[in-house]
Order: structure tokens, then sequence, then C-alpha cells
């Protein structure tokens, strides 16, 4: 018996649950400190935040901030970002190794970067410019993107780029811009707070965008009814007036039978839809086909679910659509968001205030990232990489010549495809972890492994990064400056708040300096990202993307700006259509036909029921930065599968979760909050524990978007579950053990929230 | 009457525990948590549940009543502070003693900490960082009628019944408008909810 | 609540007060070997005895205290403990008086500049407090000296040389305590102007008046000595009067600010004790209480007892409470809103 043997209740006893780093490291200092106003890194909401920087001018803290965005709130996320930039698993020193069976080592810019020069040009020497690809990422400051997309056609000259927004935005691009011709949300998130129904389809906002939930709320205080439509009871769903649990992957078959419905009971505005759109009558005649009764039965819903729906959104003065991955995520992406743009549409809910439609951006520039040329297809300004004038307008900014100007490439899954084939034999990835994110962990492996040489960009050592050949160590958002564009649109400006550690290099400065090694260095004179900035304003002037009237101190005054904004006087457009007008040469919204198919993987005896996956709220994207910040390890240590309790599994039980791509066994956390034939599981951790090893890789045929949301799976009993993996850190260092303290705990988090704060020691 | 406080109402708690991270953010404790986020309805939905202390007014403070050290001083603003360090000799009465369940006790340091209403912030007029952070007003930091003003036709109550005991506190929770009766502390001889027993009644571990 | 008993309060200490004024003659030899210069110092520590007692007899008064005051010295009288584990009392004396471990689980310099102040103090206090009241005397063993011999109560303890280090040492004790407690002192002050988990909620009175009062006393103190060696004495006695009314508020002081928990501190080794030797006793399913909701230990049987007793002394009706722990508590509660104010938004 030790002399202290004293015994207090669990939870109430330790401060484990503050986050694993130890109390004597969380100093409070009455410094001189200084208030860098920014944003956060994370998701597309891109709250305002202050970090705080002590007298050596190193970032210590988070200050909440009352930008308009947000408010002052901020989510687990957000408050925890700041421990990222002095974080010890930070890579300070190139790394590189010749082949992959050896361990990296630490090698001087110099050597890392004539390295991959001289791959660059032996690969592209041997086999072609266009073996040797690029992927970016749209967690990257706009600059950046635009970078990433001139990099690849101006440096690499090579017609394979492409981004991890591939993974996540498409969808909802594609619909916009087949619909209205401009490619964004419709409305500010202020709109929220003014509408009189509320539709939110496939959208975790509790979770993954937790900051909106305050427009969500702040609706409903005003009278607002919130329809849900997500097959998970999820934080919104579980209060919301109505809430539509359908099976995951028939959502155009539920809006179809909404908008039937509507057209049954005269809830159109027909004025509007004469006014101002096409293709009304083919979908008028196409919704006949979906009476509630078989959206019922396709979607295993009630009937009276659709007519419910149909009558608080058709009977609205002013009504909204918000969709997020939920619906975009399927092999009918487009589709489904068309159906809601028609739903819109269809009762005149558009460009009004609280009337509208929007889509909510995964990553924090999703939506910056998609405009300015690093997608396959797209040039800066949302240009056509296959319209003529726009490569002739293109090749003129960047003074080369327009045969110069590469054709389209590829999306980001095709690509890992060409790998396997050895299409592409070279890589250099910025901002991305596809190891974690692409689907069908098999294949990605495969692919990268065949790789000949693959660089990536990266501040912290990535899954990906941890098989490449070459990694550069770059900044943090934190320690540059640049612009993100939000959900809404609007460009917020990122502020420098301390200096890179030793060793470190902006992503601008690695991409220059291989494209001076490249013999173009001077199409690269960029000292930083406002140099950047300047030439991107310059290539989006003119477009429907037009940032050509934002500028640093333009942003710096206002708080941000929504493009189109085409003078230096423009005040932005934060609402669209308000003339009701879209973006077409035509003017009108294109009004789409949607049939509804099944999901790509089919159901069998085997295989009976649903897998789909998703977020929580303690990560982000690939975790490659959450699973590394102690107090976000400490709320979700690890996945789980998410179970109906009509399984008969126990809470904590083993569970092997088999589909026809791989298999994984993971703890239950037994719900009712889920739909019986469904099961969930959270991807943002890697191999073994990884979602995607069991999602699908089949793709939207408009948008490439991989089918994460849906494929066949099994559940079976299992004796043990897969342990959590250590995040990678180069050869000879630990992942900070504080961090990680919870990584290994084997029973599944409380709620999908995480672990209640009182639930481990 | 009450004046600036926190109004806590779990119907809008998306459970995300911003309020946990952003209180280890608060100097006068950097580094430790004091909220609680507990998911009452586990297995059936995902509710949650924020807890600040409720700086209990009537009793006053019985954390402070059963501290055999006088360790736990009421400001005159109504704050009930953490334990004083010089004093707290570590023997978690409060700990046990609070029917809210809200001091923690860090049992090496022999030291009890809980929420002061992030008193550093307070005095200066700032929320606490937990009512600041909030995403969803689960967590409001200000006066009823601010919090009316923003959400037209709530009410808000500070009485808290354990047993036959009621306990009226500093810090209020949001009920609707119609309901006058204090709310329930818990009720500890359920030994039935909705059909299924209770742990300790039967249910399975 | 109990109202604090002053009268009986007021009379014991009073009595130790006559006590302790008694064992000064006694101890002086009648005052033989009393010093009048330092009768302010040895009427100061009068008052202190009369405060001191004053105030723990209020303290230990009050249900929660006096509580856990019997079952702390139950289990530190108990015969039965004492064979079981003799070692217990002595080694948590040591461990939370003497080393203060739990300090260091506060913060490493927090730890280490208390030790400085409490070894300083208490070494200071060991050579003045004697002195003041006659006990210890330095008689010089020949005319010419430098042989002195130092005497308790008037009985030779032991000689020494003035010219030796042990002679520089006693001569010097208070010097060293002196500059001990500066070190304290200063880490403690900076730290009460840097810290913000220092300075939430600081207060004049309670936190920096006693860091002061310390600071006057050693800085006075070690420039009594200064004067001495390196001025013959310039200032000495103004000084001296500084000195000397530093020490004396301090001690009047003490029973009433901060310093009280100096006084209070043993009470940590009770309860330690308290919780020992009831888990000693049996099993950890016997000693342990259960939450009764989710099975979970929440403390020992008899100190959960002990605090549903305070509790019903002090008339705070739940009680029954205490046999939850705090997530049931919170859970339960949660659950009951959820049941019967509000299921969702509305």
């Amino acid at each position: 018996m030790p002399l202290d043997p004293s015994v207090a209740p669990l939870g109430a006893r330790n401060f484990r649950d503050a986050g694993g780093l130890p109390a004597a490291a969380w100093r409070a200092d009455q410094t001189e400190q200084t208030l860098v106003p920014t944003h956060c890194c994370f998701c597309g909401v891109q709250c305002g935040m202050y970090l705080r920087v002590d007298g050596h001018g190193k970032v210590f803290g988070v200050e909440p901030r009352n930008h308009d965005i947000n408010r002052m709130r901020l989510c687990p996320k957000g408050i925890n970002a700041y421990q990222q930039v002095n974080h010890p698993d930070r890579l300070t020193a190139p790394l590189l190794r010749r082949d992959r069976n050896q361990p990296f080592r630490e090698v001087s810019w110099e050597e890392a970067l004539d390295h991959t020069v001289e791959q660059i040009n032996r690969i592209q020497q041997e086999h072609g410019r266009d073996a040797f690809g690029m992927l970016g990422g749209a967690s990257l400051f706009s600059e950046k993107t635009y970078l990433v997309g001139k990099f690849a056609r101006v440096a690499l000259k090579t017609r394979h780029v492409d981004y991890n927004g591939r993974l996540c935005m498409v969808s909802a691009a594609g619909a916009n811009k087949l619909a209205f011709g401009i490619d964004r949300a419709a409305n500010p998130f202020a709109d929220i707070l003014q509408t009189d129904c509320l539709l939110i389809a496939g959208a975790n906002v509790g979770e993954c965008f937790p900051v909106l939930t305050q427009y969500v709320w702040g609706a409903r205080d005003r009278g607002a009814t919130l329809i849900v439509v997500d097959p998970r009871e999820t934080a919104v769903a579980r209060t919301a007036d109505i809430h539509v649990a359908l099976k995951s992957g028939t959502d155009s078959a539920f809006f179809n039978a909404v908008l039937h419905v509507i057209v049954e009971e005269g809830l159109t505005d027909e004025a509007f839809l004469a006014a101002n759109t096409t293709g009304w009558a083919e979908v008028k005649a196409a919704v006949k086909a979906y009476p509630p009764s078989r959206a019922a039965e396709i979607c295993g819903i009630p009937a009276e679910q659709v007519v419910e729906v149909a009558r608080a959104f058709g009977r609205a003065e002013r009504a909204m659509g918000w969709h997020a991955r939920g619906i975009e995520h399927h092999t009918q992406g487009v589709e489904n968001c068309l159906t809601v743009i028609n739903l819109c549409t269809a009762t005149g809910n558009l460009g009004r205030p609280g009337a509208g439609y929007g889509t909510l951006t995964g990553q924090g520039n999703g939506q910056g990232g998609r405009e300015h040329g690093q997608k396959s297809d797209l040039l800066p300004g949302g240009r056509s990489i296959n319209d003529p004038a726009h490569r002739r307008q293109i090749a003129a900014i960047w003074g080369i010549d327009e045969s110069e100007l590469p054709p389209a490439g590829t999306s980001m899954m095709e690509m890992v495809w060409q790998m396997q084939r050895q299409e592409i034999r070279g890589l250099i990835g910025v901002c991305n972890n596809p190891f974690v994110s692409l689907p069908n962990y098999a294949v990605v492996k495969d692919g990268y492994d065949k790789l000949e040489f693959h660089a990536q960009f990266d501040f912290f050592l990535s899954e990906t990064a941890a098989n490449a050949h070459v990694v550069f160590p770059v900044t943090v958002w934190a320690e540059d400056e640049g612009v993100m564009a939000n959900a809404e649109a609007r460009v917020v400006k990122h502020n420098k708040a301390q200096e890179p550690p030793e060793g470190v290099r902006t992503d601008t400065w690695v991409m220059c300096e291989i494209a001076r090694r490249l013999g173009v260095g001077s199409k690269f004179a960029f000292e930083g990202s406002r140099d950047v900035f300047d030439e991107l304003r310059r290539a989006s002037a003119g477009t429907v993307i037009d940032y050509y009237g934002i500028t640093y101190d333009r942003l710096e005054q206002t708080g941000g700006l929504a493009w189109p904004c085409p003078s230096l006087e423009h005040p932005g457009t934060p609402r669209l259509f308000e003339d009701g007008r879209s973006y077409h040469p035509d003017g009108k919204i294109h009004l789409q036909v949607v049939e509804w198919h099944p999901p790509a993987d089919p159901y069998s005896d085997e295989y009976p029921m649903t897998l789909t996956t998703g977020r929580t709220v303690a990560h982000f994207l690939s975790g490659n930065q959450t699973r590394r910040l102690g107090g976000l390890v400490e709320q979700t240590p690890r996945p789980w599968v998410e179970v109906h309790p009509s399984h008969g599994f126990r809470n904590g039980e083993p569970v092997r979760v088999v589909t026809r791509r791989g298999s994984e066994v993971l703890p239950a956390l037994v719900t009712e909050a889920i739909r019986p034939d469904h099961v969930f599981v959270p991807y943002h951790w890697p191999y073994p524990v990884a979602a995607n090893e069991l999602t699908i890789d089949a793709l939207d045929p408009r948008s490439k978007i991989p089918e994460y949301k849906v494929c066949a799976v099994r559940i079976e009993r299992a004796g043990a579950i897969d342990p959590v993996p250590a995040p990678p850190v180069p050869p000879g260092r630990e992942a900070y053990p504080e961090a990680q303290v919870s990584r290994t705990d084997p029973l599944p988090p409380t709620a999908p929230q995480g672990r209640g704060t009182a639930e481990r020691g | 009457m009450l004046g600036r406080t926190i109004f806590i109402d779990p119907g809008r708690c998306i459970g995300c525990q911003a309020c946990v991270s952003a209180c280890r953010e608060c100097d006068s404790h950097r580094g430790k948590s004091m909220i609680h986020l507990d998911y009452p309805d586990e297995g059936h939905t995902v509710a949650s549940l924020p807890t600040v202390c409720m700086h209990c007014e009537d009793p006053v403070a019985p954390c402070a009543e059963v501290c055999p050290a006088d360790a736990i001083l009421i400001t005159a603003d109504g704050v009930v502070q953490e334990a004083d360090p010089t004093r707290c000799i570590g023997c978690a009465n409060c700990v046990n003693a609070c029917p809210f369940g809200v001091p923690k006790i860090d049992l090496d340091a022999k030291l009890q900490m809980k929420c002061n209403l992030c008193y550093d912030r307070t005095s200066y007029g700032l929320a606490p960082m937990c009512a600041t952070v909030c995403p969803t007003g689960a967590l409001f930091y200000g006066t009823v009628e601010e919090l009316q003003a923003e959400r037209p036709g709530v009410d808000v109550s500070t009485m808290f019944a354990f047993g036959a005991t009621t306990v009226s506190t500093g810090v209020a929770m949001v009920v609707p408008s119609d309901r006058r009766t204090p709310v329930p502390g818990g009720m500890l001889n359920l030994i039935e909810v909705n059909g299924r027993p209770t742990p300790g009644n039967g249910a399975e571990a | 609540m109990l109202r604090p008993p002053v009268g009986r309060a007021s009379v014991v200490a009073a009595a130790v007060s006559v006590l302790l004024v008694v064992a000064i003659v006694l101890g002086s030899r009648g005052l033989r070997d009393f010093d009048s210069a330092l009768v302010p110092y040895a009427v100061a520590s009068v008052f202190l005895a009369f405060g001191v007692v004053y105030r723990y007899m209020v303290w230990v008064s009050a249900p929660a205290a006096r509580r856990l005051f019997r079952e702390g010295w139950r289990s530190a009288l108990s015969w039965e403990n004492l064979k079981r584990s003799p070692t217990a009392l002595p080694k948590m004396i040591a461990t939370y008086l003497g080393f203060q471990k739990f300090l260091g689980a506060r913060s490493h310099a927090r730890w280490a500049a208390h030790q400085l102040i409490f070894w300083g103090c208490l070494l200071a206090a060991a050579i003045t407090f004697p002195l003041t009241w006659g006990w210890f005397t330095f008689t010089s063993s020949s005319a010419a000296g430098p042989g002195y011999e130092m005497r308790l109560w008037g009985l030779k303890l032991f000689g020494f040389d003035s010219g030796s280090f042990l002679g520089w040492a006693l001569y010097h004790g208070l010097d060293l305590a002196a500059v001990m407690v500066i070190g304290g002192v200063g880490y403690f002050l900076w730290r009460r102007v840097r810290d913000r988990a220092a300075t939430t909620g600081q207060r004049f009175g309670y936190d920096f008046v006693p860091l002061l009062a310390l600071l006057t006393i050693s800085v006075t103190g070690l420039l009594l000595t200064f004067s001495e060696m390196f001025l013959h004495g310039g200032g000495y006695e103004f000084l001296a009067i500084l000195h000397m009314a530093s020490v004396v508020l301090t001690l009047v002081y003490l029973p009433f600010g901060k310093f009280f928990h100096i006084v209070q501190r043993p009470a940590a080794v009770g309860m330690q004790l308290f919780k020992y030797t009831a888990r000693r006793k049996g099993s950890d399913a016997e000693e342990l209480q259960a939450c009764r909701r989710c099975g979970q230990p929440i403390d020992t049987v008899a100190a959960v007892d002990n605090l549903r007793a305070t509790m019903r002394d002090l008339r705070l009706g739940f009680d029954e409470w205490a046999e939850y722990c705090p997530r049931c508590k919170r859970v339960l509660r949660g659950s009951a809103y959820l049941a019967t104010v509000k299921r969702g938004f509305k």
C-alpha cells in the first residue's frame, strides 16, 4: 500500500483530458504579448481568430476574435490549431532517400532540390513530359494553389495536375457550373438567420462545421423549420423538426419525390421559373415518376415524410438548401446536388435574403482552391483549359506560347490508376495525404509504390510523405500570409504570426526554386505571397471569378470580400442571383433532369449492409495535423464502427468490417442514432484502421468524385481490434508522446463527438 | 436578480467539446480543463450536457461549507472561487459533496480545481472562455434580458431539486417558458428509463 | 450553521498565553537570562500564541474541520494503526510537512521557492524564539574568550570557539535564514506580478502583505549585520526598530491571513492518515465506496461517511448524492433534464 493511497472518482482526479501537454509547459506569463489577427487553418467556415505571440516572436496561444463570420466562436480544432506551430513533430530539414528500402536521412536544401530536379528531368526525358504529375491541395492559400497550377503547366509542362478538392468539392462545383454557370454558394451564411425553412442535406453541421451551428440555431430561434437529411441522427438532426434518415445513396430519388409533391400541390413559383429558367418542363416531367411511395421504397423512409418535407419547404416564404459531402460523395454526386438546385429554383428560393442555396466546403480553401487553376481542366479565374480563347489569355499572362500550354489532365483518382499503369512515373505532392484520404487504400498504395520518384511538401511527415523519396519541410499557415475563400466565397486574409523555424521554407519558395532549376526562373520570380496574389488578381480579371478588386489592404480593412469583385471600388458580391439572372450567357438557370440510380457497389447476401464514412468533430481530413494535437487525440483517440443495437454487439466489442476491398477490426459504438442497415466509420486514421481501406474507388462520371459515402459491407464478430499507429515521424524521432497518451485506448468514444471528459482516468 | 452569468442550454449543445479545449486556454489555469462534457443519453442519442460550476447561492456553496480548511472563497460578486492552494489539503470533500459533480482534484498536488467563471476574464468584462467560443450558444454569457432578446420565448431556472432539497444557483439553465418547478438534479431511485433498466438495476455492464 | 464558540476559544487561548508567559519566566531562570531589549518580541510571541490558539479553536469547531480533526487524531493515536504501520505517520510528516512533495506536483519552481522560505523561517524561528524568551544564553567560558558556551535553560549544551565554523554559523544563522527567505520570496513576488494563474483574483492583503512582511524582516535583519560589520553600527538603532516593528506586526498578523496555513497544514497529514488507515484495514472492495450507479470507486467508505455526516451537520439535505460519483451525478441530471424539462431545441 503506497503512503498516498488516495482515491478520487473517475474523471475528477486528474487532468489527462486537459490535452496531454504537461501543465508545466503551459505558461501564462504576463510578458509582452501580441495578438495577430488571422483565420483558422481548418474548415471552410474560416473562423477569425487571434494568435497569441510572445515576446520571443513565438505563437503560444489563441484568443477568440470577433470576426463577423464566427463572432468569437471556435470549434475544438480551431482552438487547438495553434499547437501545430511550434509542435515537436515539425519537419525542419529536407528528407531524402534514393530508394524506398532505405531510411530517410536529413539533407541540405541544395541536395534535396538538385536530386528532385535531376529526377524530374530524367523521367520527363525518358518517358515524356506527362509522365511527371503534380497533386495540390485545398488547404493551401489561394496564391499557392495558383502557383501549383502554373508550376505544373509552365515549369513541369505536364498535363497531369490535380488536387485533393477532387475528393471534396467537385460535385457541388459541377452542379453549380451546369445550373448557374458560376461555381460558388449563392448566399452568405448570414442569410441563414433570415430563412423560414432550412434544409440541410448530407451535412453533419454540428461536427464538420460546428461554428456554423450558430446560424442554424439562430434561424430556429427566429422560428425557422429545420429539415435534416442524413442516415445518422447527428447532433443537428437530433433536435431537427424533420429528420429524414434515408439510406445513403438515395438522395436524388428523395429530392425528386419532394419536387414531385411540390409540383402536385402547386407550391412551385411558376413566374420565377418562366422568367429565369430553362429545362423546367423536362424536370417536371421527370419527377412525375417519383411519387412519395417510390421514394419511400428506395430511401427506406415513411412516404409521409416526403410530403412533410415538401410542404415545409414549399410553403415557406423564404427557404434555403445547404448541402455537403453527404450528397456529393456519390457516383451521382453532381446529380444529387442538381436535385437540390432544382428544388430551390422550382420554389423561387434564390437570390433573396433568407432564400437561396449553398454548399459547405470542407477544406479551408475548398472554395478558393478550385478557382485558380490547380484543377486538371481549369486555368486561373475558373477558365477552361479546353477553351482556345481562355488558353490564349492565360498563355499571354504567363508569357508562354499557347501551344506550350498542356491540355487537360485527369482527376486525382485517375492519376493513381495511371501510376499503377506506370503512365505517371514521377510525382510532386503538395498539401495532401492520399494514403488516408483516397478510397481503396490498396490501389492507392500500389500506385504510389510504383512511382520512380515521389516528392512531398508537408510540415508534419504524413503517411503519404513517409512513403516518398523526398520530403520538403514547409511552413504552417501561421508562418506565411495569403488568402483563402470560405464556403460563402468570401476571400479572407491570413496573416503571418511568426517566422518559420530554422530549415523550413514556404511552399512558394520551394516551387519557385525548383522552377528556377528547371530553367523557367523568370516566370517564377516571386518574393512571396503578395507578388503571387498580384499576378492572380490580374489573371482572374474579367472572368466570372474576378479577384481584380480584391487587395491585401482591402481585405485587412474589411475582414473579407466575396468575389466577383471586378474593381477596387466594388463592394464584392455576397449574394448571387439577386436579379434572377445566372452567369450563363443566356442569363438563365439551366435546370437538369436527374434520374436516380443505385450506388456503384452492389449489395449481395455476402455484403448486405451499407457502409458510410465521414468526419468527427475533433479531427480534420486525413488527420496528419489533428492526430498530433493532444487535446484532440484525447477527445477522440481512435476510429470506431457505429452500429445499431439490433445487430447484437455490445459497446466496445471488436467488430470486423468487411467490404469487397478490405477488412478491419474496430470497436463497436453501439447506438440507436444510426439506421439499422448502415454502419459508419470515420476516416481520419491511416492503415490499418483506415476507413478508406474499405471504400470503393468508383467515380462520378462528371466530377470524378469517389463514392465515399456508400458501399456494400458486412460486419462480423472478431477477436482483437486493430491498433491505431502513431503518426509518422522522421527516423530517430518519436511522435510527441504527451500528445499520444490516449491513442491506445481500445474503446470507442462515448458518442461520435468524442469521449466524455470523465470517461477514463 | 441574476446579473451577468452563464446560461446553459443542453438542447442546443452539439457535444463538440470546444468548451473543453477553450477552458484549457484560460490563463488562470492554462493547460487544465475544468469544464465537464457528458453524453447522458449514451447509446441512444448524441445528446450532450456541458457542466460548469453552478456557483450555488442557497445553500451558499456546499463545497465551501464542507471544506475543512476554509480553502474555498466566495467573492462578493457571488463567484465561488477554486481552492486557495495554500490552504487546500486535497481531502476531496468538495468533490463528493457537490450535487452537480463539478470540482476536480489533483491528488498528487493535493489541490482541488474547479471552474471559477474564468475570473481572470470576467473581472475585466470579458466572457468566460467556454461561453466565448461555444459554437451553439449552449453556453451563453450575459444577462437574462440579453438572452431573451436573442432567443424569444425562453426562460431560465436557477432552482434545482435534489430530493427534497432545492439548491438555488448563480448560473442558470434554460427551460421552456411555461416551466415553474425546479429543474430536477437527477432521480436517484430511477430503476427504469423508457422500459430499460438503469445500470445497477439489472442493466448490462 | 453552528455559531463559532468565541467564549471557549478565548478562554483556551488566554490559558495558553499564560502558560507561555510562565514558560518564559521559568525558562529564563526567573528572568535572569531574559534580555530586556527583546521585550517587544516576547510580548508579540505571547500575542501570537493567543491569536493562533484562538483561531485554531474557532477553526476546528466548524463541522467539517471538527470531524476531520477528530478522525485525524483518532487515526494518529490509534494503537492498532501504530502497530500495523509504525512508520506511516513520521513518513507522512516528513513528506507533507517537511519536504512538501505535493508542491512539486504543482510546480517545481514553486516547490523550490517554498522550501527556501520554509526552512529559512524554521531556522530563524528556532534561533530567535528561544533567544527572546531567554531560554538560550551564550556565556564566555573565559574572560578573554574566544571560547563560548551555549546554554539552554541555564544548562550547558556545548562549548565552541567563536572563530570556528560552528561559531560563525551560529552567529550568522539568521543571516543565512534571511538569504533563503529573500530568495524564495523574490520568486513568489515575481510570480505574483507575472503569472496569470497567480494574479487571477489575488488580493493585496492576503497575497502580497505576507511576502512583503517576510521581505522586510529579512532585509532589515541583513542590514543590521551589514551595519554592524561594515558601518560600525551606523543606522543600527533605526534598523533595529524597523526590524522589530516588522517582526512584531508579522507575528500579530500571522493567525489572520495567509500565514494561518502554517497552522492548518498538519490537517493534511491527519486527512491522509485517516484515508490511509481506512484502506489498510481491508480490501478495496470493503473499504472503498463504490458509486451506486456505475460502481467506480469514489473514496474510502470512512471518508464518504464522514462527509455525509458533515453534510448532515450543515443541514445540506442531499448527502445521499455523495454515494454517486460526479460523472453519474451529471449524467443523472442530464437524463432528468432530457426526460422532464426538454428533449430537444424547444
